[in-house]
């Protein structure tokens, strides 16, 4: 008791610790809702590629207009809207596919990101952009963090059966006069902003593991939706406080070390989930071929 | 109900770019009625369903559902995907997907209270698949997937059923369960058209065909629509005619 009482509970009782795990717990909350979208809707790839087109956006509002969030916010949505908009359109006017789009716009994006970064030498410091870095987390991050994952929440309640719907079943949601286009512009509006909400303690590569670990993870357990979301929140709250504990004691950065966390309960789901994980996949195949080799002796 | 038309279409047109794939369709289909849109590949079979359906607009002529235009929304009309189109490892059980079908008329957030509920369980009974209503929808079979569609469909309140391709993909029992269920709706006020590329199955099931080539080829009952006349018609007599070879 008293061992988990100093690993877990007393890392906690520092004023930035408990901003940065308010933070992430907030975060959780619209990370498991955006994440389970992104899993289901098969967007996990092109949620990869956005995080990595935002790093030029967050480098030049960093240098021109300070590190404030509003300007951050303001820098990753242009450069995030460039990626989304210039891919669709090389994906729809020309041969190119629109993951091949893509990858090459998410590239040459996170290239001058870099760029950027390394020009502006010691003003910005780079690990800290990339990995996250919890005692950076300010009150006014906390406000966005809330504002975000409010916003998200809101959105999730109010449209529930819209989404269901665009996700399972588009021409259904078409017929039923709902607008397509509307719910996937909301959704990657709402992406952007809660990456750069969980910049400051996720970093900007990584933040999207906040959002699509829980959500693997909670889709190896459940058959509903509506399970499926609450159960992407909590591991992603579980995993945020056992992260920060584990940076607290090793002083890994804040973003790896709560991706590491969740990838471990990510990992234990994909061997040991009771109906969809690989240890029950093997022992079904086995099975199988059990059973034939006895039909046929 | 049965005896008149339900739905009747005049000189309609419909244009992708400038590549036409109907032209002046006019006919009438009978409400009530088991109609098969046969044709070959890209004869405007899909096209004329989603014509059907209000999503297409017409580039001439005019669709008309009993007195009014098809729209989106419209309750009476259902549309079923192809088997394809779906995510069957989407977490979500029969029941669910049954109950999507009163969202339309529900909105975002109207109450989805114990009336409601009641015409779930209904729909889930008439089409038998009370027993299944809580299972995950990869468990079921494709003919209880097929099913399931239409149970939303009615749950919806549709009695026009407008399909693409149901058979592809069922096995044999699974099509015979499926063409049971429309004879027995036959009669019943209750309509299904459906996109069949499958002729004899067209032939012995269905009650009415309008057969397409981009243009109307024939309409009517199915006899005779579906003639070998018209058949070599529409298909461009590349149709190998049983008996007829050499």
């Amino acid at each position: 008791m008293t061992l988990l009482h100093a690993w877990l509970i007393e890392p906690f009782g520092y004023d930035f610790m408990q901003r940065g795990l308010l933070s992430a717990l907030l975060l959780s909350i619209s990370g498991g809702l955006l994440g389970s979208v992104l899993v289901l809707r098969r967007l996990a790839l092109m949620g990869d590629a956005l995080t990595h087109s935002l790093l030029p956006g967050l480098a030049l509002a960093w240098m021109l207009l300070g590190r404030g969030p509003l300007a951050l916010l303001a820098g990753a949505v242009a450069t995030g809207l460039i990626t989304v908009l210039g891919s669709a359109l090389i994906g729809r006017l020309t041969r190119l596919k629109e993951d091949a789009a893509f990858g090459s716009f998410f590239l040459v994006a996170y290239a001058a990101g870099i760029a950027l970064v390394s020009q502006a030498g010691t003003r910005v410091d780079l690990l800290h952009f990339l990995f996250g870095n919890v005692l950076g987390v300010s009150p006014v991050d906390l406000v966005l963090s809330a504002s975000a994952a409010g916003i998200t929440l809101i959105a999730f309640v109010i449209a529930y059966r819209g989404i269901v719907l665009e996700i399972f079943d588009p021409i259904f949601s078409r017929s039923a006069g709902m607008r397509g286009g509307w719910y996937y512009g909301g959704f990657l509006v709402l992406a952007v902003v809660n990456l750069v909400a969980a910049l400051q303690t996720m970093g900007v590569i990584l933040a999207l593991g906040l959002f699509l670990l829980p959500a693997a993870t909670a889709y190896l357990w459940c058959d509903r939706f509506a399970t499926m979301l609450g159960l992407s929140v909590v591991v992603g709250m579980a995993g945020s406080a056992v992260g920060l504990a584990l940076s607290y004691h090793t002083g890994i950065s804040s973003g790896p070390s709560i991706v590491l966390s969740l990838g471990a309960a990510f990992l234990g789901s994909a061997l040991g989930s009771p109906r969809y994980g690989l240890l029950h996949a093997a022992r079904q195949a086995w099975r199988e071929r059990r059973s034939v080799r006895h039909t046929t002796d | 109900m049965a005896g008149h038309d339900i739905f009747r279409l005049s000189d309609v047109s419909v244009h992708y770019g400038r590549r036409a794939a109907l032209e002046g369709i006019t006919a009438q289909i009978p409400c009530g009625a088991l109609v098969a849109l046969v044709g070959p590949n890209g004869a405007g079979k899909s096209t004329l369903l989603r014509s059907l359906l209000g999503w297409l607009p017409l580039s001439r002529g005019e669709i008309r559902l009993g007195d009014e235009h098809p729209r989106h929304l419209h309750p009476r009309l259902a549309y079923l995907p192809q088997r394809l189109e779906i995510d069957w490892d989407f977490p979500i059980s029969v029941r669910g997907v049954v109950s999507q079908g009163r969202w339309p008329a529900l909105g975002l957030l109207g109450r989805f209270n114990a009336a409601e509920r009641e015409r779930v369980d209904r729909a889930l009974e008439e089409l038998d698949l009370t027993a299944l209503a809580d299972e995950q929808i990869r468990r079921l079979s494709g003919g209880q997937q097929q099913r399931m569609f239409l149970a939303r469909a009615i749950a919806q309140g549709a009695d026009i059923f407008l399909l693409d391709e149901p058979f592809n993909g069922l096995d044999l029992a699974a099509s015979a369960e499926l063409l049971h269920l429309f004879q027995r709706w036959l009669g019943q006020g209750r309509t299904v058209i459906a996109a069949v590329h499958d002729l004899p199955l067209a032939r012995a099931h269905f009650s009415h065909a309008l057969l397409l080539d981009t243009r109307l080829v024939a309409a009517g009952p199915t006899a005779e629509a579906l003639s070998e006349a018209n058949i070599d018609l529409a298909y461009h007599r590349r149709m190998p005619v049983l008996g007829a070879r050499p």
